[in-house]
């Protein structure tokens, strides 16, 4: 039994990484998964039905059968953008807007469905003000919307108003308690620094989790909580216990490949960034490889990946596309913080987000501008969680200004909240600590 | 816009001259991907708390006794996996009864459920070996429960501890006696209670198709059970009529409400700390079948299914829409059936106050309100929607699957038997039958399952067992030894209903007299009734992760140049 578990295991992961060689996207089932039939074998097996597909596929039988069912084109919609965020495939957003507008087209008014469906889609292409939009729109009509808070709550998170956010994301669990309001609910006690909190609500999400890939979900965010706290091996177990679950979630490869390179597995960590980036090669997937790349001497090849991010940005924007925060980020990793201090602008000037306030603090910090940078660091700080990255920025800052105190307090606590934060960072964050005279 | 994509894509690639080419065709603008945009699931399947359908009914088989059976996590796949389908452990399962009308419970059963996992390290592992007890160490996943009480509002009481769940059906390979563990999984308590919690063959039989005329199809390709061969969790419990009736005396009081809710505890975070409390959220509601989907207009439907009954009445658009509904006046565009006219009042007694003739309504019958009961108080009377049973109906010998429309006013809407076929019930009403006194013959066949495919059991908890072949695909329950062991309904060893028609404490002279009435005014509503209930269905059936049901439900366009339907004038 264990054998064909195994086999089966192997062949899931040959699979994922032949595909992610070819960039494939394993055709229209991105998930594989390690079952088991029933009936030969007095033992069982357990693996959980994939309920996404299983109702996607039915939704488009209804469909073809009765094109007019504007209410299987609408939840068709809002699952097409679930799969898009499950299997990291955007040509499902879409087939989502497709689905949605068309439900909306023989269903004009008294469509919520549609509408939150169009929000959430909306978060998804970062089109934040417009989801809030829209969010707002449904509760008009139904204040008890718990999918319509959850909507509003990730516009205003994102927006830099993370106390109508929490206050969105309130109302959604006194509406609906469940994975997508204790999620939210987790990522709102990690933005204020509650790490145990939200690994707390996280965990009850992951006992009401039913469709694998929302198991992996859960498990990649504790993954992530766990390695902000510098927890290797719980990061490690949680990435896993997700693979286990769902081998085709893409965002467990990441968590993997951060563990490994802090434990100096630079191999193993390179090649799932591989891996990773060829999957779903995305500029902050890129930027990770990259960093790692520069760390262990392959400064070439780190260039590479920064060109190919900037690629994807362009055809980002070239199709109207907006992501001004990763173009700030991938500038500063290129050594252009001109660029940088163009692009986090622009974005500060849609959101005040914390992981703007940082890229821009940290921009003005590379043009040379210490005085102005302090401030948005401060922010970021002020306003997102115990973030390693942030303390490491404000502390560098800090030091620039001759603030030393402050500076050996912040670095001192990027380093210990998790001392592999960053391979290129990390040891700078040391270095300089010991030019303050610690350790 | 694909040919515009593809030009610039090989323009960005031939730039770069990178073989990237595969992975950069997933970067359209939907592509974005910030580090720091959490996108966490909305829509998340949360099937363990998601209620199907009600049932209850005078037990056939034990005199003096009602069961009341509530239905969990829809689509439930045998094959699929295998898969196993627990309980929610964080939720609580209610069984609400409403006995003074005042839309609050008066008793309450209450099922928490709990994991007894010994898989260790080996979390994919169900069972280790043939399960051939539910106490078999083999069994490496198991629940159980706590069943506790409350009657008229008190503290809940732990009735029992640790009682055991009957598991999800993995085959006859791991199971090869599953109903030995089906009778396992029966508890008998003190007082002559009967309780049951484990999976179990989905009792409810249609056609899913059925519903598409409402969005231009038809009904030329209906007449197969689609839910054949699905699964779900079944909660039951069987009391004596005193437990639950109005004083104790369920002769002087036979009226009861009945809906089911599954709660969660409430969770804060605006605090310094995140609190998780003994205050319950409610997260899912059922008593009439769907009633709760299509009754209430799609803005407050949420709302709806988070309020509890005492506040329907308050819910001024839900009442309007009962009094209005917008599901006849579609079905009339399509078939040229006439909507009755607005107010429906009757339509209040069907769905907030039951049939009677004491709360003012148009049917002239007193069938099964609690105002119905001697010893209620009027004025404390709530209207609220839930399903209303009248104990006092004796079980017929021959349950008519067309209940109160045949003659059988043990059946649907007079609580809810698992042989009701609730679907032709109000497709006939829907096409004016009941207004004509004769069934309509275009539509005889009505969806075209009439019984479920598998036969119900003669004793509690009277629910099929769980299928394990393929869904749809003439999937077996049980197994042959166990499936020999479960007969259809027989006569219930009491006298013939024509002999005990007291349903209610308005006296009437005769059987037929009481028929005529019940099916003269019941029908005459449920052309409506039969409109509001059948749009809902699919909402839970179709899409067990769906995000929300319809609304309103105007006219789609494609039906409105119209399917030829029956031109039947009510």
């Amino acid at each position: 039994m264990r054998h064909r578990i195994l086999i089966a295991g192997l062949a899931a992961v040959l699979l994922a990484a032949v595909g992610g060689v070819l960039g494939l996207h394993l055709g229209g089932s991105p998930k594989t998964r390690t079952a088991e039939t029933s009936g030969t074998s007095s033992a069982t097996v357990l693996a959980h039905a994939d309920p996404l597909a299983a109702s996607i596929a039915r939704a488009q039988k209804q469909l073809r059968a009765v094109p007019g069912d504007y209410t299987t084109w609408a939840s068709l919609g809002s699952e097409y953008i679930e799969q898009g965020r499950v299997s990291a495939d955007p040509t499902y957003y879409p087939k989502a807007e497709g689905a949605l507008r068309r439900s909306l087209a023989l269903l004009p008014t008294g469509n919520e469905p549609a509408l939150v469906g169009l929000g959430a889609l909306a978060n998804a292409r970062h089109d934040f003000a417009g989801a809030r939009d829209l969010a707002q729109r449904v509760l008009r009509a139904d204040p008890y919307s718990a999918d319509a808070y959850g909507v509003l709550a990730d516009a205003q998170t994102q927006l830099g108003y993370p106390s109508e956010a929490t206050d969105a994301i309130q109302r959604m669990l006194d509406l609906r308690p469940g994975l997508a309001a204790y999620s939210r609910a987790s990522y709102d006690l990690e933005l204020q620094g509650r790490l145990a909190d939200a690994a707390a609500l996280m965990r009850r999400a992951l006992g009401d989790a039913v469709d694998p890939a929302d198991i992996a979900f859960c498990r990649y965010q504790l993954g992530q909580l766990a390695w902000r706290s510098g927890q290797l091996a719980n990061a490690a177990a949680e990435y896993a216990a997700g693979r286990a679950a769902d081998p085709a979630y893409i965002p467990l490869l990441e968590g993997q490949a951060q563990v490994a390179a802090a434990r100096g597995h630079t191999a193993a960590a390179l090649a799932s960034y591989a891996e990773l980036t060829a999957r779903y090669p995305s500029p902050p997937y890129l930027l990770e490889y990259a960093n790692l790349l520069r760390a262990t001497g392959h400064a070439a090849r780190a260039d590479q990946q920064l060109s190919i991010a900037t690629a994807a940005l362009r055809l980002f924007t070239a199709n109207g596309g907006t992501d001004d925060l990763s173009a700030a980020q991938v500038a500063l990793a290129q050594g252009d913080p001109q660029q940088a201090l163009l692009a986090a602008r622009r974005e500060w000037s849609r959101r005040h987000f914390a992981d703007v306030a940082d890229a821009l603090g940290w921009a003005l910090h590379q043009s040379g501008d210490n005085s102005r940078a302090i401030t948005y660091a401060r922010e970021a700080d002020a306003l997102g969680a115990r973030n390693s990255a942030f303390l490491y920025h404000l502390g560098m800052i800090e030091l620039s200004l001759g603030l030393s105190s402050d500076a050996r307090r912040d670095l001192s606590a990027a380093v210990s909240l998790n001392p592999h934060f960053s391979p290129l960072d990390a040891p700078l964050a040391t270095a300089a600590l010991h030019g303050l005279g610690q350790r | 816009m694909p040919t515009t994509r593809a030009r610039r894509r090989s323009t960005a690639v031939a730039a770069l001259g990178l073989a990237l080419t595969a992975g950069l065709g997933t970067l359209a603008p939907t592509a974005a991907h910030a580090s720091s945009h959490r996108e966490a699931p909305l829509i998340a399947a949360d099937p363990a708390v998601d209620n199907t359908d009600v049932y209850a009914f005078v037990s056939p088989d034990r005199p003096g006794y009602v069961t009341f059976i509530a239905n969990f996590y829809p689509f439930e796949e045998p094959n699929g996996g295998p898969n196993f389908y627990p309980f929610a452990t964080d939720a609580v399962y209610n069984i609400n009864v409403d006995s003074n009308g005042d839309a609050k419970p008066d008793a309450v059963f209450r099922w928490t459920f709990h994991n007894i996992d010994n898989r260790g390290g080996d979390t994919f592992l169900y069972n280790n070996g043939p399960v051939t007890s539910l106490n078999d160490p083999n069994l490496l996943f198991r629940q159980t429960y706590t069943l506790q009480s409350s009657f008229d509002g008190a503290p809940f009481r732990t009735r029992v501890d640790n009682a055991p769940v009957a598991p999800s059906d993995v085959g006859p390979a791991s199971m090869p006696d599953y109903a030995t563990l089906r009778d396992q999984a029966v508890t008998t308590l003190p007082g002559g209670w009967k309780i049951f919690a484990g999976q179990a063959d989905d009792p409810f039989f249609l056609d899913l198709r059925v519903f598409d005329l409402l969005y231009g199809g038809h009904l030329n390709e209906t007449g197969q059970d689609t839910l054949s061969g699905y699964n779900v969790n079944t909660i039951a419990i069987q009391v004596p009529f005193r437990d639950v009736a109005l004083n104790g005396d369920a002769t002087r009081n036979p009226v009861i409400g009945i809906w089911s809710t599954a709660e969660r505890p409430r969770v804060r975070i605006t605090g310094k700390t995140v609190t998780s409390s003994t205050d319950l959220v409610q997260v899912s509601r059922l008593g009439n079948p769907l009633v709760n989907e299509v009754v209430v207009p799609a803005g407050l439907k949420d709302a709806f299914n988070a309020l509890p009954p005492d506040q329907d009445a308050s819910i001024a658009p839900v009442v309007a829409r009962v009094k209005d509904p917008e599901v006849p006046k579609l079905i009339q565009s399509i078939y040229g059936i006439p909507a009755p006219a607005a107010p429906r009042n009757d339509l209040v007694e069907i769905f907030l106050t039951g049939i009677t003739t004491k709360a003012g309504g148009p049917i002239k019958a007193d069938l099964n309100s609690q105002l119905n009961n001697a010893d209620v108080n009027p004025s404390a009377f709530r209207p609220s929607e839930m399903l209303r049973l009248n104990l006092s109906v004796k079980p017929t010998a021959n349950p008519n699957r067309l209940g109160v429309l045949g003659g059988d006013l043990q059946g649907f809407p007079n609580g809810r038997r698992l042989t009701d076929d609730v679907v032709d019930i109000e497709l006939q009403a829907l096409e004016g039958a009941a207004q004509t006194g004769k069934l309509v013959s275009a539509l005889a066949a009505g969806d075209g399952v009439n019984a479920n495919d598998h036969p119900f059991g003669t004793s509690f908890p009277y629910v099929a067992l769980p299928n394990v072949g393929a869904v749809n695909h003439g999937g077996t329950t049980g197994n042959a030894t166990a499936s020999s062991a479960v007969s259809p309904v027989q006569p219930a060893p009491t006298p013939p209903a024509a002999h005990n028609v007291n349903a209610a404490p308005v006296a009437y002279s005769s059987r037929n007299t009481l028929d005529t009435v019940i099916i003269a005014t019941v029908g005459g509503v449920a052309v409506a009734l039969a409109a509001l209930l059948i749009v809902g269905w699919l909402m839970r059936r179709r899409r067990p992760a769906a995000v929300t049901a319809p609304g309103q439900i105007p006219l789609p366009p494609a039906a409105a140049s119209g399917p030829d339907g029956p031109t039947v004038q009510a």
